[in-house]
């Protein structure tokens, strides 16, 4: 199994209103905890990051994007996740998860996916996996 | 000249039209000018959390209208998706509320799927033009919302 070069990182960008986290681990799972309606500042960091910490993912990596405190969001907010949708159609992952929140952000997230082409990568669940 | 109630009930009823609008057309013109655009407005939908502040209260709309692309049980009928029933309307100075009973009825590829809210809309007059400030529909039952949530995901 291949080994991330980080084993451990952690990254936070925005504040308690709108933002998100990144969280890798020695296994090369990648995890995206977002909340709250996103500012633009937010959207910019994320629409260049993201994209980029998936790179990180292996054939056997776990990725899970966490919805649950995610509101719905405008309209750069859709085109950054977009982008990280798009992103992970090219990549190989062994599991990608979306974790639910409120009914209306998932049905969001669940369009984006379908217009990424992306539903197939990525299912909703209602809790993290252990080990994420 | 109309009293401030009829202008309060006006809007109201205006609100619904403006809702049965967007769910059968996804347009949201008239559900966007029906509100004041300031930082105080919030609305809560049968499915989702607090939209509070204009811009996220614009986007929930939208995602309401966007959520429905899939949808074509209305596409060869002609009645209603839904309306207010029990329209009680109370009008506080420039401020207004209206508490009623929201029925709707949607035609899924698996049968209908029927849905009785109460709800609260609050109108507020600003420069004698009543517009819409807050609207709180109860929680929709959990079957309802992932009835809903089959038809976005394109599997209804």
């Amino acid at each position: 199994m291949e080994v991330p070069e980080a084993p451990h990182s952690f990254a936070e960008v925005g504040s308690k209103a709108g933002g998100y986290r990144f969280f890798g681990n020695a296994e090369g799972n990648l995890r995206i905890a977002a909340w709250g309606f996103w500012p633009i500042e937010v959207i910019r960091v994320f629409g260049a990051e993201a994209p980029a910490a998936t790179q990180t993912l292996t054939r056997t990596s776990v990725f899970v994007f966490d919805g649950t405190d995610l509101k719905p969001q405008g309209t750069e907010g859709q085109e950054a996740i977009r982008m990280l949708f798009h992103s992970l159609t090219r990549l190989p992952f062994a599991k990608g998860l979306i974790i639910r929140g409120n009914a209306m952000t998932c049905m969001q997230l669940a369009r984006l996916l379908r217009e990424c082409g992306a539903e197939r990568r990525l299912e909703f669940a209602d809790t993290l996996p252990f080990g994420t | 000249m109309a009293s401030a109630k009829d202008e309060a009930t006006k809007v109201i009823y205006q609100f619904y039209d403006a809702l049965e609008d967007l769910l059968r057309t996804r347009r949201t013109g008239a559900m966007l000018e029906i509100w004041h655009h300031t930082d105080y407005v919030a609305t809560s939908h049968p499915f989702g959390s607090w939209a509070r502040g204009w811009t996220e209260v614009k986007v929930n709309w939208e995602e309401s209208a966007a959520a429905l692309d899939n949808y074509r049980g209305h596409d060869t009928r002609t009645d209603g998706i839904g309306a207010i029933h029990d329209l009680e309307m109370i009008v506080l100075g420039d401020t207004a509320y209206g508490t009623g009973i929201y029925r709707s009825r949607l035609y899924m590829s698996d049968g209908e799927l029927d849905l009785v809210l109460n709800c609260t809309t609050i109108a507020h007059c600003i420069d004698g033009v009543w517009k819409i400030v807050h609207h709180h529909a109860d929680q929709a039952p959990l079957a309802w919302q992932a009835a809903i949530g089959r038809m976005v995901a394109g599997h209804s």
